[in-house]
């Protein structure tokens, strides 16, 4: 046992001695030489007045205590790990830029699809898609001879009608209508006239 | 005397995954550190709370250690700038932090500081230097001044054994019974 601090007292002084690695396996895997370690630590740091106002005699248990605990919330702390971690980021950093842009691009393409439905400008496709069901379902042949409803839109409307074909009329309809403003409950002018323009264009 | 091959070798073996050699590391140079971050902080109990963010620090950045300068002033550098950080981010705080003065007689600071400078603790220090310095004055001339060349001046073994006039193997066997007299004396106050 002499042997081993008369060893550890040399390798705390920086000789290697014969087997410095198999010294230094001894006092890692013992913690009655590393006790003894600290103990020349503290004779000397005593000699050189380096010793702290009030020795934490836990100190390094705690440190270490923390670096464990550290190391098992985030796994990436242990050294081996973060060498790995780092050295995977070095290979992958390349490809990060490709990566975000092709994730912009994808949001991009996935927002515009939308907005262009919304904006009233379908796909070609599904023009082509939808006008050919308009045409298929046009020329059917509804049961009963009715009309299609598209057939039935007037290609005038009654006023443009009267217009050209009882001008004198929409003439006395105009003159009416002017000289009988100030019956009315509404705003005079312009509004009268449009309601009756908006009657007739429903109509 | 060689140039720190056992931080080199400590060092190796963490950035080889082995956390016990970080355990030494932490065990040689705890008192050092404390000291260098005691410059920047006067308190005690602060400069422990420093010290063990400088050596986390370290573990956790000793991948990118390279070896081109010594581990210790490498970890120096640390501590102090983990030191000066610390008195930058106070200084921000103690701006905008207020204590109810009805809470000011419970209040232990931000960080729940633990009280390490507690009575105890600085009586045990007392006293490990007293006894260090009682075993020293105790030691036969030979090994006093092994010892003495070799922690408080620092020589090599080489060097002592010229100052001492004799081999480098009596030097370094003068240095370990001196150290394990004192030791005796000393352990029982450790464990």
């Amino acid at each position: 046992m002499t042997e081993h601090n008369e060893k550890l007292s040399y390798l705390l002084d920086d000789y290697r001695g014969d087997n410095p690695e198999a010294t230094l396996d001894e006092v890692i895997g013992d913690v009655n030489l590393q006790y003894r370690m600290r103990r020349y630590q503290i004779i000397g740091d005593a000699m050189r007045h380096e010793l702290p106002q009030a020795i934490d005699t836990d100190f390094h248990q705690s440190v270490m205590a923390r670096i464990r605990e550290q190391a098992e919330d985030s796994p990436q702390m242990s050294t081996q790990d973060s060498t790995a971690s780092r050295l995977s980021w070095l290979t992958l950093r390349p490809f990060a830029g490709l990566a975000v842009a092709a994730s912009v691009a994808l949001v991009t393409v996935a927002l515009w699809q939308p907005l262009k439905q919304e904006s009233g400008q379908p796909d070609d496709n599904l023009v082509s898609a939808d006008q050919q069901k308009i045409e298929q379902l046009a020329g059917q042949q509804v049961k009963g001879g009715a009309v299609p409803v598209s057939n039935r839109v007037q290609a005038l409307g009654t006023r443009w009608k009267l217009e050209h074909e009882m001008p004198g009329l929409q003439q006395k309809l105009n003159a009416y209508l002017v000289n009988h403003t100030e019956y009315s409950n509404s705003v005079q002018g312009l509004i009268p006239q449009a309601r009756v323009a908006g009657f007739d264009a429903q109509q | 005397m060689g140039t720190n091959l056992l931080d080199a070798d400590l060092v190796k073996r963490v950035q080889a995954g082995d956390t016990g050699a970080f355990d030494i590391l932490v065990q040689k140079y705890q008192h050092k550190v404390i000291n260098l971050v005691g410059r920047f902080v006067s308190d005690q109990a602060e400069c422990q709370d420093i010290a063990q963010d400088a050596f986390i620090k370290a573990f956790r950045a000793i991948d990118n250690f390279r070896g081109d300068s010594q581990f210790y002033t490498w970890l120096y550098r640390i501590a102090a700038n983990t030191a000066k950080n610390h008195l930058a981010s106070r200084a921000r705080k103690s701006a905008n932090y207020t204590v109810d003065v009805d809470d000011a007689e419970h209040f232990e600071g931000e960080s729940g500081l633990k009280e390490y400078a507690n009575p105890e603790n600085l009586l045990l220090t007392d006293e490990i230097r007293a006894t260090i310095f009682s075993a020293i004055e105790k030691l036969p001339d030979d090994l006093k001044s092994a010892i003495t060349l070799r922690e408080i001046d620092g020589l090599s073994y080489e060097e002592i054994a010229d100052v001492m006039d004799c081999p480098i193997g009596t030097v370094r066997s003068r240095i370990f019974r001196a150290r394990d007299v004192i030791d005796k004396e000393l352990r029982p106050l450790l464990e």
